[in-house]
């Protein structure tokens, strides 16, 4: 799309050019090839800079004869979302004859026109500093020979920006050149807060909205303020009752206060479980009954890892399809304290757990053994769910043999 | 389904099952090594083992790829390399220099670029997440959400886990 227009857009250039000697037009030229033959991001920024609907700037600069093939060029342009309401340089087709000068001021003042009138809209283009409209403004009261100058000042304003927009004319024609590079690194666009969102890149884009402060130190200062709000904004979700406390300090309070209470509820919770750990009624069915409501049957476990399906089944929600029959199965087959209802249930558990609950009143009364509860517990839990789900349970004869062992 | 896959990741795992699943392997290690304190020196011992391993478990759960689990792993390490070494002082100051230069090179750093959003309450932020003293303001917010994620979870499964026991 824009290929065969730039070629055509290049031969139409090298044409004019001995004509326009007022302009020092050879440069000019060189200028606008490279231009045209510089990548599309380039050209976008370019065009952004111009903040011109694409089809009022081409009508400017353009001979009626080659209006056609530029309103293609332009329409195919539009299809590229990234270019949209932009204008590309690339597909800019000078006009070849004399009324150029002419278009040339005309377009400089609609430039500087729409220039002032920045707004945040477009979603990726190059800054434009409020000064360059003025430069322009300026521009355009000179003679013919300023139609390289509103082009400059556009073009390599990206790269200005960093320097407190200088903008004369020979600066341009080295930064121009540096475009591809200036646009890429150094120009800053829009910052709609997409740039935040959690995408990592490297240089942040900001936009220098309309009155304010255009020099790099303030872009710079106002990307990272943007990107401190948003984190804040982020923070302020996960903190709760912090939604409706305003004011940076405030909420900052309020996440460290909700920092140390957590802190403190670990440092709470490891106590708890340092002291209940070796518990002296350490429940085995209860815990078992606990873990299998809340195991997701998706995989494989070895016995260290069972216990920690639970909770994603928490998080998964799948019980439904386990649960009833795990819990039935397993407070069956695994209850060993319990006398009650356990023993009705299935039948080849039934010797294994009367032979269990004489071996739970050994373990109960035996503080050490608690280690040893914790790993027949988890081996109990592996074993059955190493099988499948459909089987009926049948207690590891791993389990078996370390029952034999407590006794 | 296969038993023998024990290395075998779940696709699915989550940050709250890795982390129960090194926290109760280490809960049982814990258990294995010691008998049932009846100090109260010994439960605070204990105690304080109990939090180290929740904190490192959660650290490695969260993954290396977070500037706040890298830095409660070294610290972990370093605080049982220097309870480990204490007859090899140079050891020690080698690594308590490292610390505090980079803390204080860091500090001064942040000094100059957050006067505008509190700097005491961003220090106080920096002191309780860990590693957030070498961190500029903007990672410091991030990590300090992740790890209030983490942090959450970590709560989570710890009562779940007492509660058990308890009940």
């Amino acid at each position: 799309m824009e290929s065969p227009a730039g070629p055509g857009a290049r031969s139409s250039l090298t044409g004019p050019q001995p004509h326009e000697t007022g302009l020092d037009s050879l440069q000019f030229g060189e200028d606008i090839q490279h231009l045209i033959s510089v990548p599309p991001e380039n050209a976008s920024s370019f065009t952004a800079l111009l903040e011109l609907p694409p089809n009022q700037a081409v009508e400017l600069l353009h001979s009626p004869d080659s209006s056609l093939r530029t309103r293609n060029v332009i329409e195919a342009h539009q299809q590229k979302p990234y270019l949209q309401p932009h204008f590309n340089a690339a597909n800019l087709m000078f006009p070849t004859n004399s009324g150029l000068i002419e278009r040339a001021a005309r377009f400089s003042v609609f430039a500087g026109e729409n220039l002032n009138n920045i707004t945040n809209n477009s979603p990726e283009t190059s800054s434009v500093p409020s000064n360059s409209s003025a430069n322009l403004e300026k521009v355009v009261k000179s003679e013919p020979e300023s139609f390289l100058n509103p082009l400059q000042p556009l073009v390599s304003d990206p790269t200005t920006v960093e320097n407190g927009a200088q903008n004369q004319r020979p600066v341009k024609r080295k930064e121009r050149e540096k475009k591809g590079k200036g646009s890429t690194k150094k120009s800053k666009s829009s910052a709609n807060g997409k740039s935040e969102d959690g995408e990592k890149l490297p240089y942040v884009h900001v936009r220098a909205r309309r009155g304010q402060a255009t020099d790099s130190h303030s872009l710079a200062e106002r990307a990272r303020r943007e990107k401190i709000n948003a984190r804040m904004k982020l923070l302020q979700e996960l903190v709760p009752g912090c939604n409706k406390i305003s004011g940076t300090a405030m909420v900052l309070d309020e996440i460290i206060n909700h920092v140390q209470s957590l802190q403190r509820q670990v440092e709470f919770l490891s106590m708890r479980l340092a002291a209940v750990n070796p518990a002296i009624d350490f429940n085995f069915d209860s815990i078992l009954a606990a873990e299998v409501k809340w195991i997701f049957m998706d995989s494989n476990f070895h016995s260290m890892a069972m216990p920690l399906m639970w909770p994603e089944v928490q998080v998964n929600g799948n019980r439904q399809n386990y649960e009833q029959q795990w819990q039935f199965d397993a407070l069956n087959q695994l209850v060993w304290g319990r006398e009650d209802d356990s023993y009705n249930f299935i039948t080849p558990e039934n010797s294994l757990l009367s032979y269990d609950s004489s071996a739970n009143s050994e373990m109960q009364n035996d503080l050490s053994s608690s280690s040893l509860i914790m790993e027949v517990w988890l081996l109990c839990v592996a074993c059955i769910f190493s099988s499948s789900p459909t089987i009926s349970l049948h207690i590891c004869p791993e389990v078996h043999s370390f029952c034999l062992k407590l006794d | 389904m296969n038993p023998d896959h024990h290395s075998s990741l779940n696709p699915s795992s989550s940050l709250k099952s890795r982390f129960t699943k090194t926290f109760l392997r280490s809960l049982i290690k814990i258990n294995k090594q010691r008998p049932f304190p009846y100090c109260p020196r010994e439960i605070f011992q204990r105690c304080h083992r109990v939090k180290t391993a929740a904190d490192k478990s959660l650290a490695r759960a969260a993954g290396s790829r977070r500037v706040w689990s890298r830095a409660m792993l070294c610290k972990i390490r370093n605080r049982s390399l220097r309870r480990g070494c204490q007859q090899r002082p140079s050891v020690r100051r080698i690594i308590i220099g490292y610390q505090t230069t980079k803390k204080g090179y860091c500090l001064q750093k942040k000094m100059s670029d957050d006067q505008e959003v509190g700097t005491d309450q961003a220090s106080k932020l920096r002191k309780l997440v860990p590693g957030g003293e070498a961190m500029d303001l903007c990672s410091l917010l991030d990590e300090a959400a992740h790890y209030i994620k983490c942090l959450n979870t970590q709560v989570q499964v710890m009562r779940r886990i007492a509660d058990i026991h308890s009940s």
